[in-house]
């Protein structure tokens, strides 16, 4: 326990050179954009004189220099304080509270089903390499890893909430529903339903995949070489020892897609009308809001941060050859 | 046998949730009194008095109400009853309308009128601080009189013609002494108007509801709007087919799917009630750079444009060529008396060889930037067809695409373009709209103004003269003078003008009955129960 | 056996070559068989499949080519993923090298911008880059690279750390080699062959991820691309869906093709040490 005491503060500690790396290059890359957050509402209101413009950016805050501007927010962000957003105009702390748990939602279902399907279909490819079910689960998962998960979501859409209308098409509950509790739980999850299924098939192949290739890998090793000599039934072997340290690489795996996954949640966000966290960054992007987009990336980064966190202590705990040495 | 149980269970569950709780979602967007409406955006500031735009009016105008709205037969009134213009065109004097309460209960006076010209649309908002840059003074002898005195002679026809959109009264008790810019209520309106602010969920849904305390005894007839955030438009139509949503107004739905979702019971598409916020397509033109200063060089670009394609391929129909600068919806001021410039390939060829840009081997005459303004999906196909079209003459265009806030700056900040499309907005009155793109000696950043860098000196004296006439002939007059001269010169290229649609459940009554529907005050909207 | 033999015999890796190499000569052949702008306007718009002769797929919404579109939105889509690789393997091996064989603080300086990159969700770093940069071709390249450089910097940076400390580099620095000669000529060459094996996930990650920005509309606007396709397709879904499922049939090819050429790629690699 106490290794992972250390392991969490060495992990603090080295972060926040990076969250700072993170900070400057989101600033300095909105700061050099064609167009300022007084562009971006002029455009949403139809124009103004150029009076207008001007009290704008004071009103903005976008008439003190870039640097002054950057050291206000570092310093306020040292109290913890993320500031006002221009384009929404509330403070950025309730704005990323309010969106947050939505997208989280949508990938933790998202991971949880890919994650219990696509090992329990890679253990299956992966008892008898070379099988038919093996070939078959592993060109059908590469398929469906080829496919961009937002064209996945145009035809789920179209199929199942416009056609058949089992589903509904967008948003994440049905508005002013006036639905409480366990009611208001089932509305959510079925909004999910189109969603999350966009973004888990991609995972669900890849989780596959990898423990498919793990089993295959442990397959060879000597422990398991020796448990099949000791006549350990099959279906034994591959849930006892295989499958329990082919594991370990989908773990990883998971904190390595973290990431990607907060990513791919802008473009499915899109797509189903969902108020999340990739549609704010976009909405950040595209209302030159400086302040909210370092907000949701520095957020996004210290969820991606936390998430690597955890896995290394489970991988800690499961593996008891992880020492204390920290590899990263 | 236990397995089989577990999943007989597990699709019986999956039956009941899917019964139970996809039933009432799928109910009717658009009735029990409760009307959903798809919106594209969540305006940072909700105060209509502040910021006259379409997309605050259209949500707004439901809680604060203008001093006058426009019907089909002319100016109604709102909150002001009548008005008379003095004869040297200085005070311009409102009656108002008695009766009228707050949402707070508090009664409404002309000191609210004279507080929100003088505090708000004069010094704050967008379109106001023009059109009240004379105003000096507003009195108020009693409760219901409002005089406007302005230090020039203005034009009662231009105010008149501005009332529905610049004229959003604010009430004065909860503004007064408060930071005007930074009051809460500028997210949470309180007005006049037959629909109360409620609620707000960034991201989902505002939603308004009926005031029982309207002035107008028996409206509204809706106890509930809603106000669904819907930002992609494609899913608009999905939601309008799935009966989550009753109305979806500016064109939410794709052009290309009005004649499908026409056809599907319970759904019309409309394409009444947005005459007096009538949309051009123009071409804007940099005179600065040496091709686009000559005359010829517009004058082909002009022949180049196939009207009717654009007005079939890309608006389905729902269009008209532009002849002008002032769009036909705007039968006061418009006339088709000016130079016309038909689709004529050979003559667009001939003129440029005029001009002394011959083609070269490959076929090209020279190359420019062409800007698409983003915002709007026929703006962008537009500028598609455009590339195609001017290619076919020798001119080689390549597109730059920017966001909106990058096309912001590129065009009206830094003027870095050739050619940029842009959807203008045509205001009521060619003072307030169509001159400002002509005039000359605009500042740099002023959005959709002459950002081209065109001067003519006949053209600002007209601008100028119009503004001061009062009377409304000669005025007009004026203005139908300047359309010629537009048409002749080209500081511009007119392509189309167009007005939105909307698609909306059956059941709703009372839709489209006025020239501004989606920004009026539906205060006589029904929805069949 | 040599290593073409070994690549044979994976059922994959032919699969994967034979989808590749269709799709490459559809690339290629692009400007042959439709020679002109693809953008151009044909025939009248939203013509439908195999109505009018010179056009087998029909028209879109302006009237071009889905044909011709098809065709050389592959060499879009191609010329983007296999771009983008580049400059990702190319910058991340350079920046590996360089941090693996500088260490001290060099090392530590250069992972903490791998990981600031890391961290950041690399579609968000793309779509911000893109949209506040203005999309072209080249912009979009080094967007998808942004996002992607950080695995080969890791891999070339591990693999350098077990080089550097073998017998000829020593050798090298004896002979008074510059450490940055010794880094780039000597160090980096064999650092390359294992990070280049990330080349088919990286390819079949830009493709998907230009196809999503293409999708959300910030995509050259000046070339066509299975993406802008699929969006520009996305308004008549209902009426023509096939506008937007054909593109997506070809991502989804080239994507897959992609993968299982690399997957064949593996088998013959891993063959091979098999019997060595």
């Amino acid at each position: 326990m106490k290794r992972a005491w250390r392991l969490l503060l060495r992990r603090s500690l080295t972060s926040i050179p990076v969250l700072m790396l993170v900070i400057t290059g989101t600033f300095l890359l909105l700061e050099n954009a064609s167009g300022d957050a007084a562009d971006a509402y002029l455009v949403a209101i139809g124009g103004g004189d150029a009076g207008y413009v001007a009290d704008l950016r004071a009103e903005y805050g976008l008439d003190r220099s870039v640097w002054v501007r950057l050291w206000f927010y570092i310093s306020n962000l040292a109290q913890l304080d993320l500031g006002q957003s221009v384009a929404l105009n509330r403070p950025i702390l309730d704005v990323i509270l309010e969106r947050l748990p939505v997208t989280l939602w949508l990938m933790g279902s998202a991971v949880a089903l890919s994650f219990v399907f696509g090992s329990l279909l890679g253990v299956l490819a992966g008892a008898r390499p070379g099988s038919a079910t093996d070939r078959t689960l592993s060109i059908g998962s590469l398929a469906l890893y080829s496919v961009p998960s937002f064209w996945l979501g145009l035809v789920l859409s179209v199929v199942f909430a416009v056609q058949l209308r089992w589903f509904p098409v967008s948003g994440i509950e049905t508005i002013a529903s006036g639905k409480t509790g366990l009611a208001r739980a089932g509305d959510i999850a079925l909004h999910l339903v189109l969603p999350v299924a966009s973004l888990a098939m991609l995972y669900l192949a890849l989780f596959l995949r990898l423990m498919r290739a793990g089993m295959a890998e442990v397959w060879r090793q000597d422990f398991v070489l020796a448990a099949r000599a000791r006549g350990i039934k099959h279906h034994k072997i591959i849930l006892q020892h295989i499958a329990r340290n082919a594991l370990l690489p989908l773990i990883t795996m998971l904190g390595l897609q973290a990431a990607g996954m907060l990513g791919g949640s802008v473009v499915i966000e899109g797509v189903f009308g969902i108020p999340g966290f990739g549609r704010l960054a976009a909405e950040a992007v595209s209302g030159r809001d400086a302040p909210l987009l370092m907000g949701v990336i520095l957020t996004s980064s210290i969820l991606v941060i936390l998430v690597n966190l955890a896995v290394d202590m489970v991988y800690a705990l499961l593996d008891p050859r992880v020492g204390a040495s920290d590899p990263a | 046998m236990s397995i089989q149980i577990t999943r007989r269970n597990l699709i019986r569950g999956a039956a009941i949730l899917l019964g139970t709780t996809a039933l009432p979602s799928f109910a009717l967007a658009a009735a029990g009194g409760r009307l959903v409406i798809a919106s594209d955006s969540e305006p940072r500031n909700l105060n209509p008095a502040m910021v006259a735009s379409n997309g605050v009016f259209f949500i707004a105008s439901k809680i604060v109400e203008p001093l006058a709205e426009l019907g089909y037969d002319g100016m109604k009134p709102l909150l002001a009853t009548s008005w008379h213009g003095s004869d040297d065109g200085k005070t311009l004097t409102f009656k108002l309308r008695e009766g009228v309460t707050w949402h707070d209960g508090q009664p409404f006076t002309a000191a609210d009128v004279a507080f929100s010209a003088m505090e708000v649309w004069k010094p704050l908002q967008n379109l106001g601080r023009a059109i009240f840059v004379n105003l000096e003074a507003v009195e108020t002898p009693d409760d219901h009189t409002a005089i406007f005195r302005f230090s020039q002679p203005t034009p009662v026809q231009l105010i008149q013609n501005a009332l529905p959109v610049v004229t959003s009264v604010l009430p004065k008790h909860l503004y007064e002494g408060s930071d005007i810019k930074e009051n809460p209520l500028n997210l949470a309106p309180v007005g006049t108007g037959p629909f109360k602010f409620a609620e707000h969920r960034p991201g989902q849904y505002y939603r308004l509801t009926k005031n029982d305390a309207y002035w107008n005894a028996g409206e509204p007839n809706i106890d509930e709007l809603i106000y669904r955030v819907l930002p992609d438009r494609a899913a608009a139509a999905n939601s309008l087919e799935a009966g989550e949503i009753g109305l979806a107004a500016f064109s939410m739905v794709p052009l290309v799917e009005l004649d499908r979702i026409g056809q599907i019971d319970g759904l019309e598409v409309i394409t009444k009630g947005y005459e007096a916020l009538t949309y051009q397509l123009i071409v804007e033109i940099n005179h600065r750079r040496e091709h686009m200063a000559n005359l010829k060089v517009r004058q082909a670009i002009a022949h180049a444009i196939d009207k009717q394609f654009v007005i079939d391929a890309i608006f389905l129909g729902y269009a008209a060529a532009a002849t002008g600068p002032v769009p036909a919806n705007a039968p006061e001021f418009y006339t088709p008396k000016v130079t016309q410039y038909d689709f004529d390939l050979d003559k667009a060829n001939a003129l440029l060889d005029e001009a002394g840009y011959p083609k070269d081997a490959s076929g090209v005459r020279f190359s420019l930037d062409l800007l698409p303004a983003p915002y709007f999906s026929e703006t962008k196909q537009f500028g598609d067809y455009l590339r195609q079209a001017l290619i076919k003459i020798g001119i080689e265009a390549r597109i730059v695409a920017n966001d909106s806030a990058g096309h912001q700056k590129a065009v009206y900040t830094d003027h870095d373009f050739d050619l940029a499309i842009a959807p203008t907005v045509f205001r009521g009155d060619p003072a307030i709209s169509t001159t400002v793109l002509v005039r000359s000696g605009l500042p740099a950043g002023v959005s959709f103004s002459n950002q081209g860098g065109y001067a003519n000196p006949q053209a600002d004296a007209l601008i100028d003269k119009a503004a001061v006439t009062l009377d409304t002939d000669k005025r007009t007059a004026l203005y139908k003078e300047f359309q010629q001269l537009v048409a002749a010169d080209l500081p511009l290229i007119n392509v189309a003008d167009w007005s939105f649609t909307s698609v909306a459940a059956t059941s709703l009554g009372n839709v489209a009955n006025n020239p501004r529907w989606p920004v009026s005050n539906w205060s006589d909207l029904t929805v069949e129960r | 056996m040599n290593f073409v033999a070994r690549f044979i015999r994976s059922p994959e890796g032919i699969a994967g070559l034979v989808l590749l190499s269709l799709l490459a000569a559809a690339a290629l052949l692009a400007p042959v068989f439709f020679p002109g702008d693809p953008l151009a306007i044909e025939g009248r718009p939203l013509l439908r499949p195999f109505e009018h002769p010179g056009l087998p797929l029909g028209t879109d919404r302006l009237g071009r080519d889905v044909m011709a579109e098809l065709f050389h939105g592959a060499r879009a889509s191609m010329i983007v993923g296999i771009s983008a690789a580049a400059v990702a393997i190319l910058v991340g091996a350079l920046v590996g090298t360089l941090a693996g064989f500088g260490g001290g603080l060099i090392d530590e300086a250069l992972m903490r911008v791998v990981e600031a990159f890391q961290i950041v969700p690399g579609f968000l770093l793309a779509l911000a880059f893109v949209s506040v940069v203005g999309p072209s071709l080249t912009v979009v390249v080094i967007a998808i690279a942004l996002g992607s450089w950080t695995g080969p910097a890791r891999l070339a940076r591990a693999e350098v750390l077990s080089i550097r400390e073998r017998d000829f580099v020593a050798a090298a620095r004896v002979i008074g080699m510059h450490p940055l000669e010794i880094a780039v000529k000597e160090v980096l060459p064999l650092a390359l062959p294992p990070v280049m094996a990330l080349t088919s996930v990286i390819v079949a990650g830009a493709v998907l991820t230009e196809a999503a920005l293409s999708f959300l509309g910030l995509g050259d606007p000046n070339i066509v691309t299975w993406g802008s396709m699929i969006a520009e397709g996305r308004n008549v879904l209902r009426s023509a869906a096939y506008l937007s499922i054909v593109p997506g049939l070809g991502l989804v090819a080239l994507v897959l093709g992609v993968y299982l050429f690399g997957e064949g790629l593996v088998e013959a690699l891993a063959r091979r040490e098999g019997q060595g």
